[in-house]
């Protein structure tokens, strides 16, 4: 599978840490996440896999360290600059925009940035055909009409999905893409990923289901109380006792 | 319009056609029947006098309903600090067409320009999209609870500097004298032609609000609506669209205010309260959220309800905007209570 | 609802650049008493006097929101009661009388709204505990009798105010009569843990007894009480109005909203409703509250402070410490924290929720209906007032730290002496202005408040 890797890294960084009042979530962490292929992060609950995802699109902000991202060594990751890092993510706990259509939810990220532009944009052109492109390879384009809410609890994992899909980018940090779905929805993002990492693009994703992981990951990088613990090959670092016993611990 | 735009856009335009075809239950369907026909009713018995009493206050109240519901419904910012705004544009055409010569007369004179209408009310707006950039600089810290206590507190600021910058507006006192709308030697001095040219304003507002919703940038409203941090995660800058929303919004309530001062032919301070901002604020969501229709429905209740309530046995004339404001209070207790959405609106709180 | 942490972190710039500004102020401050120490003393009292109100205003505000977690707009509703509601039992002394006001409407609807606390007060504290030994029709019945009761009592007394002393006299015998007993009951409990009961009762009874007729017998001989009982007369009523606020409106609302803003927004209607027929009632003119004691200033120190606004910082520091007691050292304390930290969870381990919130909101409404009953003393009562007071009560509370009541009291006092000062070298109109630019640079650089919530 490494093959797909290209060489390079996606993300890179260095000394990066965050505390929440006193409790500290992601402490001195230096790793790289190669580019291409598919890497996934795993740890313990409370290990900082989400606050380092967070840390990465700039959804909080760095107490210190340095976030590398195409090549450029930032100590404020901005969210709004995402888009032009090439980079974009979904959520653990699923944030769609609620009260809009699925349709809108995709059409949203595919529009004009700038503001007076963003004006007098309209109709949906090219765009509508992406947002349809994107909602059939998710499979919800029947369900286009239903506000975000109203969809069941796959669906809505399924849309944020391919609300990400349709920021077209080299980089998808992807929080939890698997969890809480039901076996079908699994092989189809399962497939979705698959079909990212043929592309091309760099997907990293948490995870807890350590079959998938063993199935998809490329690379690993295991987190264990916000340091890292071990990264490299999959089943190289699945076969480690280290990781063996941080598991076993939780 | 086939090539089609949000869902919520879409139905703002389609909004009369709803009435007949809604699917949207029959809350929806009664709130209009209701409303229209009320509306109907008092206009067939009372004549076309009817309408222009209760027009012009019609349209420059909906003029300030629409433009607030582009800041609280399609873009969820709760503010209470409009109508600052509305009477930043009032004391802007008041102080810049009130005649000169009158002013000398008095011992209290303030500086006054004598301008044609026309000349002022694109200042009422600019003064207020002024204004409106400083306010909205401070308002982008914040948000829910404590973004509602700001827009309160400007509120306040706002009618205390209307009251007490003396030197300016006169105070309590108020500024009389001014300028009615006038191209060349045609006045439009006579109720019929000043509601004409208020439903004017009217329509422009309504379709210029119209256009800022359908567009891209409405649909990045919703989505800063509705997650304001997943919008920025996706590439928007949400303080920026925050902002020229709300300049844009604070400009079509300072045209209100101009229209209102030129109407009124005199301001003071009192109509700018924080009170009345609250009301507003109740017209909005009663009306319902995050559609154009909805906000016009919700004037049209609040304007039907004092003309209704002539008729209430015991109910001294004095008393009726108390007695409406109390009416509003429940009515909007209610929907929150059974829909928080308003009675047509598309955004439930 | 906490902010997002990218929203909270403000950095390490605009903290110093808040204390540059706040130790720019402490100069001009230091200045302006260095120039004039006198009037900077009169300052302080005048910012004193008001700030025991806001003071008050923030703690009642502050229970209730760290309770509930959402800002309820009707608190304002509250503090303008407590002030009409003086004004209401009161009004033929007022100005010689001039706007006396007596409405059978509210005079009712107020007793319906007593009868109805009452009603479910009974039902949640007793109603349980009796039914094993009572039958359910008899419980109702009684329940319903003692409501009712209650109901038409509260309508005798507002329907004739001048005769408050009198009316009320039973009720003071019947309290104070409870209270010797309990506290004899404390006192043999002290002395003989395992002493029988019959004996002490036979001879406690007759004595609480005459302690309780001799009260009600001096009560109502004596015409100047009329002004107190009318203070805790209105304070009741509006801790009654909140908790059937509570109890008849919000409790539903919660369950179904699905933000906070819903609440604030069904709260806020509630104060336009209430403001509107506040005004129907009693004309949106300020009246002028009936003269209290202590209105003679007293001239402490070159500077002159009413006896009054003495007695309103006592008042505010005495709730301060019941507020503290109550919630720091008793069981109710306890219940209400766990209700704070998280309402399911104490739902869970056994905690009656409701009952603990409804009273949370009475002790919010009696505070603010204090607050405004001692503003109305000090100025004047007007329609408006409770929206006033309300956005006062909002900015203490949040200048000195949102959910924490030593921040509600360091806060209220803050506001009311930074108002005073702030309008030094302005006409004291701008009073509102000057509050409202400490709140909103407050926020911008200290968001957290004065003494935050642990």
């Amino acid at each position: 599978m490494s093959a797909a890797a290209r060489p390079g890294s996606a993300v890179e960084t260095i000394a990066i840490s965050k505390s929440f009042g006193g409790v500290t979530a992601v402490r001195d962490l230096s790793l790289s996440i190669p580019r291409g292929g598919v890497t996934s992060i795993v740890g313990p609950n409370g290990s900082g896999k989400s606050t380092l995802i967070n840390l990465l699109s700039g959804t909080l902000s760095l107490d210190g360290g340095i976030v590398v991202i195409g090549g450029r060594g930032l100590t404020v990751v901005k969210a709004h600059d995402n888009p032009s890092r090439s980079i974009t993510r979904t959520f653990q706990e699923i944030r769609l925009f609620d009260q809009m259509s699925a349709l809108d939810n995709i059409l949203v990220v595919l529009t004009e940035r700038r503001v007076a532009r963003a004006l007098v944009e309209r109709g949906r052109g090219a765009r509508g055909e992406r947002a349809r492109e994107i909602l059939e390879r998710v499979g919800l384009w029947e369900k286009r009409r239903a506000l975000a809410m109203d969809l069941s609890y796959g669906q809505r994992k399924l849309l944020e999905i391919g609300r990400a899909l349709a920021m077209d980018v080299d980089t998808y940090l992807l929080d939890e893409p698997f969890a809480g779905l039901f076996p079908a929805m699994v092989e189809q993002v399962k497939a979705i990923l698959a079909r990212m990492r043929d592309e091309g693009r760099t997907v990293v994703f948490v995870s807890h289901n350590m079959d998938i992981v063993r199935e998809l990951t490329d690379h690993l990088i295991v987190l264990d109380s916000g340091e890292l613990l071990a990264h490299g090959d999959a089943d190289d670092v699945l076969g480690r006792p280290e990781v063996i016993g941080a598991y076993l611990g939780f | 319009m086939t090539t089609g735009f949000s869902r919520l856009a879409a139905a703002a335009a389609r909004a009369p056609v709803v009435l007949v075809a809604s699917r949207r239950g029959n809350v929806e369907l009664w709130a209009n029947l209701v409303i229209l026909t009320w509306a109907g009713v008092f206009l067939l018995w009372q004549g076309p006098g009817f309408a222009l009493t209760v027009g012009t206050v019609f349209a420059i109240w909906a003029i300030l309903a629409v433009s607030l519901n582009l800041v609280v419904g399609f873009t969820g910012l709760l503010s209470i600090a409009h109508i600052g705004f509305f009477g930043i544009g009032a004391y802007a055409m008041a102080i810049l067409t009130s005649g000169t010569s009158y002013e000398e007369l008095r011992t209290d004179a303030i500086p006054t320009f004598g301008w044609p209408f026309f000349a002022a009310l694109p200042v009422s707006a600019v003064a207020a999209g002024l204004v409106a950039i400083a306010v909205g600089v401070v308002l982008n810290r914040f948000r829910d609870d404590i973004f509602v206590l700001v827009t309160f507190g400007f509120a306040i600021i706002s009618y205390s500097v209307f009251l007490n910058w003396a030197e300016l507006t006169r105070g309590a006192f108020g500024i009389h004298d001014i300028a009615r709308p006038a191209v060349g030697d045609l006045v439009l001095d006579s109720d019929a032609e000043f509601l004409a040219f208020a439903v004017l304003c009217l329509a422009l507002v309504s379709l210029v609000s119209w256009l800022v919703v359908s567009s891209s940038f409405g649909r990045v409203l919703l989505a800063i609506r509705e997650d304001e941090q997943a919008a920025e995660v996706f590439g928007y800058r949400v303080a920026r669209y925050k902002l020229v929303v709300w300049v844009i919004s604070a400009m079509m309530a300072g045209l209100a205010g101009g229209l209102f001062s030129s109407w009124a032919r005199f301001v003071d301070p009192y109509s700018f309260a924080l009170l009345e901002s609250i009301l507003l604020v109740s017209i909005v969501i009663i009306g319902g959220l995050a559609t154009i229709w909805g906000s016009l429905l919700g004037v049209m209740t609040f304007v039907l309800l004092e003309e209704g309530m002539r008729f209430v046995p015991f109910l001294p004339n004095e008393s009726i905007g108390q007695a409406r404001q109390a009416v509003l209070g429940v009515l909007l207790v209610l929907l929150m209570l059974f829909r928080p959405q308003g009675l047509v609106g598309r955004y439930r709180l | 609802m906490p902010l997002p942490d990218q929203f909270t972190s403000r950095g390490d710039r605009q903290r110093t650049m808040g204390i540059m500004l706040a130790a720019l102020l402490a100069a001009y401050v230091f200045w302006k008493v260095l120039q004039s120490p006198d009037q900077a003393l009169q300052f302080t009292y005048n910012g004193l006097s008001v700030g025991a109100v806001y003071a008050l205003l923030a703690m009642g505000f502050t229970v209730v929101y760290s309770t509930v977690w959402f800002f309820d707009l009707s608190y304002g509703v509250a503090a303008a009661m407590g002030a009409y509601g003086v004004f209401y039992l009161r009004s033929q002394e007022a100005v010689g009388g001039q706007y006396e006001v007596n409405n059978p409407v509210v005079n009712v609807v107020l007793g319906a709204v007593v009868a109805g606390v009452v009603a479910w007060s009974l039902h949640a504290w007793l109603y349980g505990r009796l039914r094993g030994r009572f039958g359910r029709p008899t419980l109702l019945l009684a329940g319903g009798v003692l409501a009712a009761g209650a109901g038409l009592y509260t309508v005798l007394v507002l329907a004739f105010p001048g005769e408050i002393h009198v009316l009320l006299s039973p009720v003071v015998c019947a309290v104070t009569a409870l209270l010797a007993a309990w506290a004899l009951r404390r006192l043999q409990r002290a002395l003989r843990p395992r002493a029988r009961l019959a004996p002490f009762v036979a001879a406690a009874a007759p004595v609480c007894g005459v302690a309780g007729l001799l009260c009600a017998l001096l009560l109502a001989g004596a015409e100047g009480s009329r002004l107190y009982l009318s203070w805790v007369v209105s304070c009741l009523m509006a801790g009654a109005v909140g908790l059937a606020l509570y109890r008849g409106l919000y409790i539903y609302m919660r369950e179904r909203a699905h933000s906070h803003l819903v609440m604030l927004v069904a709260s806020l209607g509630v104060l336009l409703a209430a403001t509107a027929a506040i005004t129907l009632v009693f004309e949106s003119a300020p009246r002028p509250l009936p003269e209290a004691f202590g209105s003679e200033p007293w001239s402490i120190g070159g500077a002159n402070i009413k006896g009054f606004n003495v007695f309103a910082v006592g008042v505010a520091a005495a709730g301060f410490v019941f507020l503290r007691l109550l919630l720091g050292a008793t069981a109710f304390g306890k219940a209400a924290r766990a209700v704070s930290d998280d309402e399911e969870v104490a739902k869970v381990v056994g905690i009656n929720t409701t009952v603990v919130i409804a009273a949370i909101f009475f002790i919010g409404a009696v505070f603010a209906a204090l607050a405004g009953l001692l503003s109305g003393h000090d100025t004047a009562v007007q329609p408006r007032m409770g929206l006033l007071l309300l956005v006062k009560g909002w900015i203490a509370s949040v200048v000195g730290g949102m959910g924490s009541l030593y921040g509600a009291v360091v806060g209220g006092f803050a506001l009311g002496l930074v108002e005073q000062f702030g309008i030094w070298d302005l006409a004291g109109e701008w009073r509102d202005l000057v509050s409202f630019v400490v709140l909103i640079v407050f926020l911008s650089f200290w968001p957290t408040g004065l003494v935050p919530r642990r």
